[in-house]
């Protein structure tokens, strides 16, 4: 399976999926650690986490997946939202909330 | 190093702005940027502009960039 198979099933079997540098428990840098608190603070409990440190094909590979220069990324259903910054304009006007409450779209 | 001038410069060269300030210390920039083509467009698809006229250099030269993006309606509004 190549690397954007890899991605995309990830991003498809889990319904809110975080690329970032290092875990939720050990983040290994600032913005991945913001965007941790953001979906802590969702109360989302159930996120999945990929350390893109640990694999060099997949920290080159998400970027390609979702032309998207930087990381932390996040994923609800599939779809790319977007960064740190973008998540938390959406967690201040609450869009966040609404669309991490939504039920997974089969 | 980078300069927050010359992130300035970049995003200039790439994107019609009425408003720019970049603050920043070489690797880390915080960037508040007003143009009118981020006018009914998803903060996803403003970003991905100033991506692009940044053209590469983002999570490369420029590790890493905070951006806030306002349409000048929405930057008037703040501004009240």
């Amino acid at each position: 399976m190549s690397v954007q198979d890899t991605i995309r099933q990830t991003v498809t079997d889990n319904p809110v999926v975080l690329f970032m540098k290092g875990s939720a428990q050990f983040p290994q840098c600032g913005f991945s650690a913001r965007a941790v608190q953001i979906l802590a603070a969702c109360g989302r409990e159930d996120f999945v986490t990929v350390d893109v440190l640990a694999d060099p094909e997949i920290r080159q590979g998400i970027k390609d997946y979702s032309n998207w220069p930087t990381i932390p990324q996040l994923y609800v259903n599939g779809e790319f939202i977007g960064g740190s910054d973008i998540m938390f304009e959406m967690f201040q006007s609450g869009e966040l909330q609404t669309l991490l409450g939504q039920p997974q779209q089969q | 190093m980078v300069t927050p001038e010359l992130v300035k410069q970049y995003i200039e060269a790439g994107l019609v702005c009425t408003h720019l300030t970049v603050t920043g210390d070489g690797a880390h920039f915080d960037a508040v940027i007003v143009s009118p083509l981020f006018s009914g467009k998803r903060l996803v698809e403003r970003h991905r502009l100033v991506n692009q006229a940044l053209a590469g250099r983002l999570g490369d030269e420029i590790h890493a960039l905070s951006m806030k993006t306002l349409s000048p309606e929405e930057w008037a509004e703040q501004q009240g």
